[in-house]
Order: C-alpha cells, then structure tokens, then sequence
C-alpha cells in the first residue's frame, strides 16, 4: 500500500486500502455507456510467441467495458495477421487489427509521404498515432487506453485502474499516466530511476522555476508506457516516434492542457516486461539509443518553452546530473537495503556513466540542429491535407479484418 | 491408288495454299501486337512519369479520386492504376488492329464494334470521373453549410445527397454504355423515385410538428400585427 502523499502540479491518484476490481468494473461499465472506451494496443508478432501476451488476451477476455480494441500489429507476415485474429477471438469486444506490413496499411503509409508527412520509422509511436486514427476514424469511442504487449504481470485491474479517472464523468481529467514500482529481486527501471529524475533536478538546478520541468518531476514513472486520455486528445496532440515518445507525449499534454486535468494512478503492485540492454559503447542501440532520444525530447520541450541552451549550460549540466544521479544511487541502495533487495552499486554507476555520455551526445545533436526530434503531425493536420484520410484507413482496416482464412491450427504458443 | 492419294492431297494442298495466303495476315498481326505492347509500355512509362511530375497522387488524395479507388478494394498509387488503365486499353485497341490486319470478315464486324464502342466508353468514363468529383464536392458542401448551420443530421443529410447523385450517376454512364437501357432506366426511375418517395414521407411525417409550429407562428406574427395597429 502507498502513502497519500500528493506531490507536483498534477493529481495523484494512490492505492489505498484493499483493491476491488468488481467495483470498478461495476462502474466502468456504467461509464462506458456515456464515454465508450477504446483499448490501443501497439504489439509485434514476437509479442505473441512470448509470455506476456496469452495472459493479456486471457484477461482481455474478462473486460467488459471495452466498446472496441485497435490492435497495431507490427512486424508480421500475411499468416501471422491470421493468427493473431484467431488468438484475439476470445475476446468479447470488437477487436480490429492493423496489419502494418499489410499491402493496404503500407499504402496509408505511402499516402502519407507522398503528402510531405514524415510519420517516422516503424516503432511504438507510429503504431501508436495509426491506432488513434482508427480510433477516430471510426468515431465510436470517446476515451482511449493504451498499454504495452510485453506485460508480464498483467492484470485487468491495471486497465480498469487506468481508465477509471478518464472515463469518471465527475472526475474531469483528459490525461491518466499509469504508475507502479518496477522490482523483482532487484530495483528496475534504471532509466527512470538514474536518468529522468536526476536530468529532470539537474535541469531545475540550472534554469531555475519551469513549469514544464515542474510538471514532469509530477509523475513517478514518467516513462511508463500505459496511459488513457480522451479522444479530442489524441487528434490534437503530436507523437514522437522515437524512444522519446513517452517525454513528448507528456510535454505534448502539457502543452493543450491544464495540469489540473492531468493525474496519474496506481495501476500495480508490481510489473515487469521486456529488459532493454544497456548497451553503453553503441548510442545507436538498447537504453542508449532510447537516453539520447529522451534527453533530446526534453531539450527541444524547454527550448520550445523559451529557454536558451549554450555549451556552458550543457557543460554545466553534464556535472549537475552526475552529483544528483550519484545521491540518488545513494538513496536507491538505502532502499534496497531495507527492503531485502539485491543492489549492484557498481552496476549503478556505470549506468549513470553511460547516462552521462548520452547527455553529452544528445546535447551535442541538439546544439547542431535543435529540430532533430521527430514529431508526427497531429490528426487535424493531417485531414486538412487528405479530407478523406479517415475513410481510406477505415476501409484499409475494415477490409483487411474481412478476409477470412483457414489456418487450420493456430501456431500461437 | 493415285486418284485415292489425290483425293488426300488435294485437302491438303488447299489448306497449304490458304495457310500461304494467310500467313503474311498473321505476321502482320504479330508485328504489330510486338509493336503496340512495347508502345504501350512506353506510353505507360511515360505517363507515369508525367503524372508523377504534376504530383498527380497528390491531387488525386485531395480531391477524393483515391478514396474512390479504395471504395473498390484498389490499393495501388493512382499513377499506377491510372498507367494500368491505359496499358490495358491501348493492349484492347492493339489486340482489334492486330485481329483486323487477319482479313477475316466476321472479326472485320467485330473490330468495327469495337471501335464505335469507344467514345461511348469514354463518355461513360467521364461521366463517371466528372461524376464523383461533382457529388463527392457538394455532399462536402453541404456537410460544411449543414454543421455551420447547427443541423443535427449534418452527415446523414451529405450522405443521402451523395447516394442519390451516385445512383443518378450510375444510372447515366449505364445509359450511355447502352446496357440494357430499358432496364436501367426502369431500375432507375424505381431506385430514384422510391429514394425521394422514402425521403419525402420521412420529413414529411417527421416534420409535422415543426410544420404546425411555423404555421402557428406566422398566425401568431400575424395577430400581432394586428393589435399594434389597434
């Protein structure tokens, strides 16, 4: 159990006492009949062959508040589209895939380009933005939720939790990011931890009062990837493509509304989905790749917002981040004293070493061209240059969805 | 035994002769089915590559033509399909000359069909084209007046106006195709005049109320009028 502590610009939305999912349930669906809910899942085919996904779908089957699922299935063949229609049959809601690799998809895709949109490299935030389309596309929903595929601790009172603040006709929020403490036998969620929050400080330290600095050091875990907002949100708002895509979002929220619209919500006791490496002599890959993308992300935030950067404020920054990075290994190993847990304050080190070299990449690539992080352009700009944008992908899914095969046993493990 | 061996050859010998009168046709039609394939692939070539300089796509998004391909579960670039369209049609046109240079006379009627056919295509494909543009712009129009007018059925009321111009199109480029005239004009007169039958009884029954109140209140303005004169 958590404390009740409200912390930052944005309300927080505790755990408290024993949990009841009946209730929520009871009251989401009673929600659902004003505000329906749609659940956008961007997922790989690999995600299918894992662990994580046959306890999703198997929770998924339980809901029954959902008025639809958009799931983006990236990564997959013609067959494994077939198979991951057959393995999401369970489900009682209307489920819809988009099958990015599908001779359709990919044709939206190329409408997009050839109409001077950049809509980024396959990823997790353009599966993202193609499921929102969908979604208003279709216009049947007026709250989305999205979570990752790769949850091995799934359960549906994540969802309903995370849904709840959003789809609460009282409650009045547009934007819930979900929250959870991420430990096994050890502490997790290094970026997190020895990344964003020390950057985030250092920042503070340097530039002085900034709301939007404020607002990011609200949120506990400001890189968790399930969140639920409503609709006109997701026209409005632009969509990094990158690792940043979490950051941007935020700084996207922040930007069209009132953090008091704004709350995030205990959504687990515990998580745990797919590790990233650490991957600290190639920029270009692991958590790395995914440090110089957020640090980049929030560079051009601030900048946006007016703030000046130089090369004696990123020099200035690289040692700020290191002194609050080292106190906060400090206080982490505290904590995992205390808990039981193991800690490798070695390993912590090197990963705020490897972090710092980032920073000094990322500021590096900023300062060359401060435009660099890709932005998806909202929907409403994108319907101002292709009226029928809508219309196309809603056939594209429609049809792809309306082609029946027979696989004769599903290979889905 | 030589008039039974002549009785086989002379057949044959025939057929040989026919055969050697016939073949510079059929060489002929050779030659220029090779040359109206390649000429139609450069003329493809070279359509897409014009098309693509005028950023035809492009255009082709904006104005609704690519939906309207999609509608028919077409999912190439426009440029491609409109490139298709042509090669095919210069490979029909290719295929009747080619048939025609054979001198024989019952595809000669064939090949002049077909050849009259064709402005009645072209005009059907106009029509078609022209059509669409022309209800895809005014359902639009009147999408954009009816929600500035704070109408409640804004999208039905675009959708009901395209579907009848649709229908009224179909209808036309049928007619002009000339299949089946009788029945696509009876066809026509059902599908229009029940549409607009349908649409009348509903805002005629629907709208009783809202009748009965205008008519109160010209009543009453009336009235009204009246006493300030008094």
């Amino acid at each position: 159990m958590s404390d009740f502590y409200q912390s930052g610009s944005i309300t927080t939305l505790h755990q408290l006492g024993k949990s009841s999912l009946e209730r929520l349930e009871a009251e989401l669906l009673g929600f659902s009949k004003v505000s329906p809910i749609a659940l956008a899942l961007p997922a790989l085919y690999s995600e299918f062959e894992g662990p994580a996904m046959p306890g999703i779908v198997q929770e998924l089957a339980k809901v029954k508040y959902l008025n639809e699922i958009v799931l983006v299935l990236d990564k997959g063949t013609e067959k494994d589209f077939q198979r991951v229609r057959e393995f999401m049959s369970p489900i009682s809601a209307e489920v819809k895939i988009i099958h990015n690799d599908g001779k359709r998809i990919l044709e939206i895709y190329e409408t997009f380009a050839r109409n001077g949109f950049n809509v980024g490299e396959r990823g997790k935030g353009r599966s993202a933005w193609l499921a929102y389309g969908y979604v208003l596309a279709r216009g049947k929903s007026d709250v989305i939720a999205l979570h990752d595929c790769d949850i091995v601790t799934y359960s549906r009172e994540l969802l309903a939790r995370l849904c709840y603040p959003v789809a609460h006709p009282n409650l009045d929020y547009v934007f819930c990011k979900g929250y959870y403490s991420r430990v096994s036998n050890k502490l997790n969620g290094r970026v997190t931890r020895l990344l964003v929050t020390p950057l985030v400080r250092a920042l503070q330290q340097i530039i002085g009062q900034n709301g939007f600095l404020t607002f990011l050091d609200s949120f506990r875990y400001a890189l968790s990837g399930e969140f639920c907002m409503i609709t006109d949100l997701a026209r409005v708002n632009r969509i990094p493509w990158d690792w940043g895509l979490e950051v941007g979002s935020l700084a996207e929220v922040y930007r069209n509304y009132s953090p008091r619209r704004i709350c995030q919500v205990d959504i687990a006791a515990n998580y745990d989905h797919k590790h990233q490496i650490l991957s600290a002599d190639n920029a270009a890959k692991g958590l790395m790749k995914m440090t110089v993308d957020i640090c980049k992300s929030i560079f051009r935030t601030l900048a946006s917002e007016g703030v000046v950067f130089s090369d004696g404020l990123f020099k200035s920054l690289l040692v700020t981040y290191l002194r609050q990075a080292e106190d906060t290994i400090i206080k982490y190993e505290a904590d995992a004293a205390i808990n039981g847990l193991k800690f490798d304050r070695h390993e912590e080190a090197m990963a705020v070493e490897a972090f710092t070299r980032a920073i000094g990449m990322a500021s590096q690539t900023f300062m060359e061209n401060p435009m660099t992080t890709p932005l998806i352009p909202n929907w409403n700009r994108v319907i101002s240059a292709i009226p029928d944008i809508f219309e196309m992908l809603r056939m594209a899914v429609d049809e792809d969805n309306c082609t029946t095969h027979h696989l004769g046993s599903v290979n889905v493990k | 035994m030589s008039d039974f061996l002549d009785l086989i050859l002379e057949p044959l010998q025939e057929v040989f002769l026919k055969f050697k009168v016939f073949l510079p046709n059929l060489l002929a039609m050779l030659v220029i089915m090779v040359a109206g394939i390649l000429l139609a692939k450069v003329i493809r070539l070279m359509l897409v590559k014009s098309l693509n300089a005028i950023n035809f796509d492009n255009w082709s998004d904006r104005v609704g033509m690519t939906t309207l391909m999609r509608k028919g579960d077409l999912w190439s670039k426009p440029t491609a399909a409109l490139g298709a369209v042509i090669f095919w049609l210069l490979i029909i046109v290719t295929l009747m000359i080619g048939l025609s240079a054979l001198r024989m006379h019952a595809i000669d009627n064939l090949v002049e069909q077909f050849f009259a056919y064709l402005p009645r295509a072209f005009s059907a494909a106009v029509i078609l084209i022209v059509g669409s543009l022309l209800a895809g712009f005014i359902s639009r129009a009147i999408l954009i007046a009816a929600v500035n007018s704070g109408y409640h059925y804004s999208k039905l009321l675009a959708e009901a106006v395209r579907t009848l111009l649709t229908v009224l199109i179909l209808a036309m480029a049928m007619e002009q195709l000339q299949i089946a005239p009788g029945i696509v004009l009876a066809a026509f007169s059902i599908i229009f005049g029940g549409i607009v039958t349908a649409l009348a009884i509903a805002f005629g029954v629907g709208g009783i109320d809202a009748a009965k109140r205008m008519i109160e209140r010209e009543n009453g303005a009336e009235k009204k009028d009246e006493i300030e004169h008094l």
